[in-house]
């Protein structure tokens, strides 16, 4: 087991920059942290009918995610068990069978083997079939329609797992009586840094919005009276941090839930639908969804530009990102469309606030290729020694700053305990220490 | 809603162009490619009718039998999905000198070939083009771009004859292989 103590010290807010480019580091990430850890695998709206399937990825293991004859869903890995050739090669689709091109053996929307080629002349009938399916994914939960995987027996819950973050969650996935649904298709694209930045911005990671995004405003609005005003409600805005579990998330209390940032058809319907988004969550939780969040380890949403995305691992120095746009499952046309370009001229590769998200990574990345700039101490400490508990009655440890690096620092605290291959049970118990000090502190 | 895609008549509506025609098209083409490459983004704006929608859909691999869905629809995922007035927005952007993506900007190097224009009905041209942009950015960075744009476009009574009012781009690739797509295509 790596000793990681040294490298993170979550209690003082210091990050060792090796845990973003060690190649061996990373290859216990994808033991101790991905395969141990609850993924997001698909959205019930991906899976439309019995066949439906998605290849989704658990860090770079290839799943395929498919909606069975009952309804239910299941996950396998994507790799046929005879040579280990991909099974399934679209992105998407709808089939009856899964039959890999290789030698043509052949699996059901299950994932269990069906049939083997020439079984009696090559395998002398010989072969048991049971055994010989793709690995599945032992433990998939449905979350109000969003499918997460773990391929841990031993880890808690979703519910445990998420925690406190569930209150978080439900604020974009339970917030209206239909339901969200996805706009077809994930916008997908590369980027040279480790995922440890993207997932730990949406975690954590408000104060970079003034100067990394400060021309994305420019863009949408021309007239510089309201660019100032907007830069100044910015940073006068209060605002809140949760963390726990190692997830976090960061938002402002705003007055009302207009306007959205995507636009009036979106303003007015959710005009409309105000007493159901408030009867469902409570008026507290809705006028706080708006911000950045991040469900351990690399699952992350954006309230109000209705983005979601996972941020695939690809190596060290590489991810992957995968986004969608969520829109309530029941608007109308005009509704969809005006959220659905909304997110894509603002989240996306193309949008002007993701664009120069993407610039400060590949910077970093390349900055620690540097034998000095891998030994210099990174300063988490922002908000060090004012964590809360409860915060205006919010559930867990919430700062009373969304300026603040307690998340950040969760999320380093669950990451060091993972990668220490603490057990579930002693990370549980450890967590319940830690809740305490701060309870009294 | 914004029409998502060039009017696709029947085929004996199309005309060929004649040579000089198809000429003047290549020449705005290159033109346009020039100025994206001079960064002179007001001047392109201008290249553009004020109802122009400038859309970029997002692509999946998909078996040949559902093929026909590899490219998102109009009601998709996209990484454009521009009107003018965000076209605008974005070049507004682009000169403030803290769009960080492209401040430095980035060195861009477009190539536009292969181009078939054809004349509707209407007077109007729906000229296919591939292309390939190469994009150096910072100390050694470099993305490529490829695939083909169809572009919708109309004469005009001045300089330079013609105005794009409808663009589609479509990337040979499915997942982008760059961290962002900051410039024009």
């Amino acid at each position: 087991m790596l000793d990681v103590s040294e490298l993170v010290q979550p209690g003082k807010g210091l990050i060792h920059p090796s845990i973003y480019t060690d190649p061996e580091i990373y290859q216990a990430e994808l033991e101790q942290v991905f395969a141990r850890s609850w993924l997001f695998l698909a959205h019930d709206s991906q899976l439309p009918k019995p066949g439906s399937f998605v290849q989704a990825y658990m860090a770079e293991d290839p799943v395929l995610v498919v909606r069975q004859r009952d309804g239910s869903v299941k996950a396998f890995l994507n790799q046929c068990r005879h040579r280990g050739m991909r099974i399934c090669r679209s992105d998407e689709g709808v089939a009856r069978a899964f039959t890999c091109t290789y030698h043509g053996w052949a699996y059901n929307l299950a994932g269990e083997l069906v049939n083997v080629p020439m079984q009696e002349r090559a395998y002398h009938n010989e072969i048991d079939k049971s055994q010989w399916g793709p690995r599945r994914v032992p433990r998939v939960h449905n979350h109000k329609g969003f499918y997460f995987g773990t391929w841990d027996e031993e880890a808690p819950s979703f519910e445990e797992y998420l925690g406190d973050m569930v209150w978080r969650l439900d604020a974009m996935a339970d917030r209206y009586d239909e339901g969200i649904s996805l706009i077809p298709g994930a916008t997908k694209w590369v980027i040279d840094c480790n995922w440890k930045f993207a997932a730990e911005q949406f975690a954590s990671d408000m104060y970079h919005v003034p100067s990394s995004h400060t021309s994305a405003l420019v863009a949408l609005v021309e007239d510089p009276q309201v660019l100032a005003r907007l830069h100044e409600l910015n940073l006068t805005v209060p605002g809140r941090q949760f963390s726990g579990n190692g997830h976090g998330s960061g938002f402002a209390l705003r007055p009302d839930i207009i306007p959205s940032q995507s636009g009036p058809e979106f303003d007015a319907w959710l005009d409309a639908h105000r007493e159901e988004i408030y009867r469902r969550g409570g008026e507290q939780r809705a006028l706080a969804a708006n911000g950045h969040n991040t469900v351990f380890p690399n699952f992350s949403w954006l309230d109000i530009n209705n983005t979601m995305r996972v941020w695939h691992p690809r190596g060290p120095g590489q991810i992957e990102v995968w986004a969608w746009t969520f829109v309530p499952r029941g608007a109308p046309d005009e509704v969809r469309n005006e959220i659905r370009t909304s997110t894509i001229r603002s989240f996306s590769p193309a949008g002007v606030f993701e664009t120069d998200d993407g610039e400060n990574w590949t910077e970093i990345q390349q900055v620690l290729r540097g034998h000095m700039a891998r030994k210099s101490l990174f300063n988490a400490q922002m908000g060090l020694g004012h964590e809360k508990q409860g915060t205006d009655g919010m559930p867990g440890r919430v700062a009373d700053d969304m300026y603040t690096e307690m998340a950040a620092r969760g999320m380093y605290q669950r990451w060091a305990d993972l990668m220490s291959g603490l057990s579930w049970q002693q990370i549980a118990e450890l967590d319940r220490n830690r809740q305490q000090e701060v309870h009294t502190a | 809603m914004t029409t998502p895609t060039p009017d696709t008549p029947t085929p004996d509506t199309r005309r060929p162009v004649d040579p000089t025609v198809r000429h003047e098209i290549e020449q705005f083409l290159y033109r346009e490619a020039e100025l994206l490459d001079d960064q002179r983004f007001q001047d392109w704006l201008e290249l553009f009718s004020d109802d122009v929608h400038y859309w970029l859909p997002t692509r999946v691999t998909r078996t040949v039998r559902e093929r026909s869905l590899e490219v998102a629809g109009p009601d998709g995922a996209a990484f454009f999905d521009d009107d003018k007035t965000f076209l605008r927005g974005r070049v507004r952007r682009l000169s403030s000198g803290q769009s960080w993506s492209e401040e430095p900007p980035s060195r861009t190097r477009r190539l536009i070939t292969n181009v078939r224009p054809v004349e509707l009905a209407d007077g109007t041209f729906e000229v296919r083009a591939n292309f390939h942009v190469l994009r150096s950015r910072a100390e050694r960075h470099h993305d490529t771009f490829f695939g083909e744009r169809t572009d919708l476009l109309r004469r005009i009574p001045r300089e330079p004859g013609f105005q794009v009012a409808r663009r589609k781009i479509v990337l040979d690739t499915t997942t982008l292989l760059a961290p962002s797509i900051s410039i024009f295509l």
